[in-house]
């Protein structure tokens, strides 16, 4: 099991003045059964790969593999439907596109397009629903009285339905109160600790990249700029100022106590470098 | 002296959703007030009905002295500038140029003095020499600068900022941050901002925080950004300075309120002399 982009080029509107190279040779294996982080500038590429990932967008050069599946570039993809019901591509604001009168037919809309009988759909519907968190006496409400949060909580059921082993989020948490933000990232913490997924989500906030994300892919005009662990990535401040990126505020904290020689080496999270701080104060 | 004052205002959009419900509040002329709440807690509705966008089903709204009303709607428009949080939503025009006088063109104004205008407020935001791109060639950034420079271009005395950072990247975002507190502090403008960033919450002159379509709490960032369980309690955040200082008082530190690291870290320091 795998996911591996070897040499992949995409070109937007290819041969027209338009013409935009948004890929350049991405060569990169993401790791089954993590969860990483995407990140980058807008416009260095970061949806343009996801997309990929189920086939909404084909390569221009090169090959993709996910689990069995190949994708090459220039040859007739078949059977793209399994590959779709394997990889869920959750886009941005996906509330938007609810649209059934029911949250449980909305749910099981998916499903029900993959052929599984309306019956079964809707105990995938229920069961998919529960693991957002969100209990059965929703089943019936109208999916458009919910709230920002909930209604995202919603949308993602519904790619759930589909039973996919690889979860793809792109910016899952834009325009969440902070909160709501934080129970949609432990919900993906959640799906690929105690499911299995596989998670790749693009993100802008290194909190949520260091607190619930093992790996982490920063791309950089159109290419891999670096595929790390997120220790590794947020340990070396270099990256981080080459790329103008704020470090987390963990991180920061303890690179300013470093500076006036309070050792908290070692200590990742708030509660040890507490520990840390009233050794050196009592 | 109030530029903006707003008293029990209500709002419903169907009979379910009571969105605003009896707020009263004002904003200081020259102040920097940021909105705070959960999603769906009328933040952004308080922001429509402040330019007139929807109106009021009772209380009332002073606008630098002028009541909101459908005769005054025109004059108030005049002094309110809004920004709002998707760039790809409010980008009207084929070129920056056009986009910024799109409003220009709305109100009239002379096309000999319309370059000008067009030319002052494209160099103050950073984009002179994009003035002929098009917004499929700029950054979220970017476009959210190109908005700002059509506010600015009406010369209002009030900004209204909804959520104008949340689709952008973390460089993004720091630019048009620091961009608002630039013009805050140079052109003496009252700016309104509604968000979810907490570091810019820390870096305002007030903050209201809505609840439920009501207004929960307000005062200066120091006395409320420290009500940790009220603000977890209603879907929000404490800065993460104030995290620790309350790890650190549960450990039996004794410590003041810090909204920022740095003065987090120095009073660490202090205290780490004196012991």
């Amino acid at each position: 099991m795998s996911i591996e982009f070897k040499k992949i080029d995409y070109t937007y509107s290819v041969n027209t003045p338009f013409q935009f190279v948004a890929l350049k040779q991405i060569d990169l294996n993401i790791e089954m059964n993590k969860v990483t982080a995407i990140i980058g500038a807008t416009g260095s590429g970061k949806s343009t790969l996801v997309q990929h990932l189920n086939g909404l967008i084909l390569p221009t050069s090169g090959q993709l593999i996910v689990n069995d599946f190949v994708i090459n570039a220039n040859v007739k993809v078949r059977n793209l439907k399994s590959l779709r019901k394997n990889v869920g591509l959750v886009f941005q604001f996906p509330e938007y596109q609810l649209f059934e009168e029911s949250i449980i037919k909305d749910i099981a809309f998916g499903p029900k397009n993959f052929g599984v009988p309306e019956d079964e759909a809707n105990k995938i519907a229920k069961a998919s629903l529960k693991l957002v968190g969100l209990d059965e006496s929703y089943l019936e409400k109208s999916p458009l009285d919910l709230s920002g949060g909930q209604k995202r909580r919603v949308a993602i059921a519904g790619i759930l339905a589909m039973e996919p082993d690889v979860l793809v989020l792109d910016e899952p948490t834009a325009g969440l109160d902070p909160q709501g933000a934080k129970q949609m990232m432990e919900l993906f913490k959640k799906l690929n600790t105690v499911h299995n997924k596989t998670v790749l989500l693009v993100t802008h906030d290194m909190e949520h990249v260091y607190n619930y994300c093992d790996n982490v892919v920063v791309m950089k005009k159109g290419e891999v700029f670096l595929n790390s662990s997120v220790n590794t990535f947020f340990e070396n401040t270099t990256y981080l100022d080459e790329l103008n990126i704020l470090a987390p505020n963990i991180i920061r904290l303890k690179n300013m106590l470093k500076n006036h020689n309070i050792d908290v080496s070692g200590c990742d999270d708030i509660h040890s470098i507490c520990d840390k701080i009233v050794k050196e104060l009592k | 002296m109030k530029i903006i004052d707003a008293k029990n205002i209500d709002f419903s959009y169907d009979e379910i959703t009571h969105a605003v419900k009896s707020v009263s509040f004002s904003v200081e002329r020259g102040s920097y007030t940021t909105i705070i709440g959960h999603n769906g807690s009328g933040k952004s509705t308080i922001a429509k009905l402040l330019i007139g966008l929807l109106p009021c089903d009772s209380g009332s709204i002073h606008i630098d002295g002028l009541e909101l009303s459908l005769s005054n709607l025109a004059k108030i428009r005049n002094k309110v500038g809004i920004v709002f949080q998707n760039p790809d939503n409010q980008f009207i025009g084929a070129t920056v140029r056009d986009d910024i006088a799109f409003g220009l063109e709305n109100h009239r104004i002379d096309s000999n003095l319309m370059d000008d205008i067009i030319n002052e407020f494209a160099i103050k935001v950073n984009m002179f020499e994009y003035l002929d791109s098009e917004p499929t060639k700029l950054s979220g950034g970017q476009k959210q600068r190109v908005a700002i420079a059509g506010a600015l271009a009406m010369n209002p005395e009030i900004i209204i900022f909804d959520e104008s950072t949340s689709m952008l990247d973390p460089q993004g975002k720091n630019e048009i941050n620091n961009f608002i507190q630039e013009l805050h502090k140079e052109k003496d403008l009252t700016i309104l901002s509604i968000t979810h960033d907490i570091e810019e919450v820390c870096k305002s002159d007030n903050v209201i925080v809505m609840f439920e379509g009501k207004i929960l709490m307000e005062g200066k960032p120091c006395d409320i950004l420290n009500q940790t369980e009220k603000l977890v309690a209603c879907n929000l955040d404490i800065p993460f300075a104030q995290k620790v200082v309350n790890e650190l008082r549960l450990k039996g530190i004794s410590i003041s309120d810090n909204l920022t690291l740095e003065s987090l870290v120095s009073e660490i320091c202090l205290l780490s002399l004196k012991k």
